[in-house]
């Protein structure tokens, strides 16, 4: 049985925002909802470090826990998923989520808040797969294609990773190994070839 | 008796209700992610594309410059 999850490098991440507006597009998800977005610490600064974040599909999920309707349940690939016909909107998820990964559409001119809409690992919903109905309440439903979220896919560096936990567990501690640490994580040598020190590269300034 | 009573009255809140049992699911059943066309109910199948779909996403496997 898979446990499906995300997991982010901040080494990778260079803030194109590409993971966001593939996942938008793919679901046509509504103006004001971000099911993923960018998080960036010392912003401008050297050494700045940006995370893209969604919903982790946490293996004991707080909203899952402190929903009152029960509209959360977990899939075989231990994704956790929500019912929208049963969901109230009453936001208790949002609180309890340490990710922010529940939003709300702001559906009508008085601050209607609409039914919770989040990362659904592009694994649909519980209607029938690639309906019309899927569709129009969850977004595309890629998983059941064969196909991974289209967030970590569309990932130009590859710094979003998305499968099951011990398979892209693997793929990033080869990763941390293999670029070392210090000016390597640059990976100059892999791009231009020569030292991997970025200082002993020619051009630079000593 | 008393004491046996007073005894069963001061651990009474040492009691702790289990908050980590699964909550029941109170909306509709979902489909597979294997039982459509792309698979027809074969979960092995599934499973093994996508294991070497995640693959994709490690350039040191599919390297060619090494």
């Amino acid at each position: 049985m898979a446990r499906m999850k995300f997991i982010c490098d901040a080494e990778r991440c260079i803030e194109c925002n590409g993971c966001t507006t593939a996942c938008k597009s793919e679901h046509e998800v509504p103006w004001g909802v971000n099911r993923r977005r960018l998080v960036t610490v010392n912003d401008g600064l050297p050494g700045e470090r940006s995370i893209s974040v969604a919903c982790m599909h946490c293996t004991d999920a707080p909203c899952m826990a402190v929903c009152p309707v029960d509209c959360f349940y977990r899939t075989e690939d231990q994704v956790v998923l929500h019912d929208k016909d049963l969901c109230i909107g009453c936001g208790y998820c949002y609180y309890a989520c340490p990710f922010g990964a529940p939003q709300f559409p702001q559906a009508g001119a008085f601050g209607l808040r609409g039914k919770m809409d989040k990362c659904t690992y592009c694994a649909g919903g519980p209607e029938e797969n690639h309906s019309v109905a899927e569709f129009r309440k969850y977004g595309r439903n890629r998983i059941a294609e064969g196909k991974l979220p289209a967030c970590a896919e569309m990932c130009s560096t590859k710094a979003l990773l998305a499968g099951d936990a011990p398979v892209i567990a693997k793929i990033y501690k080869t990763r941390v190994v293999t670029r070392g640490k210090g000016e390597q994580i640059w990976g100059w040598a892999m791009a231009y070839g020569g030292s991997d020190k970025v200082s002993e590269q020619p051009g630079v300034k000593a | 008796m008393l004491i046996g009573l007073a005894a069963a009255l001061a651990v009474a809140a040492c009691g702790e209700i289990p908050q980590d049992a699964p909550k029941p699911y109170a909306g509709k059943e979902d489909t597979k992610a294997y039982a459509g066309d792309a698979f027809k109910g074969d979960k092995a199948k599934y499973e093994k594309t996508l294991a070497e779909r995640a693959q994709y996403q490690n350039e040191y496997a599919r390297a060619t410059w090494k």
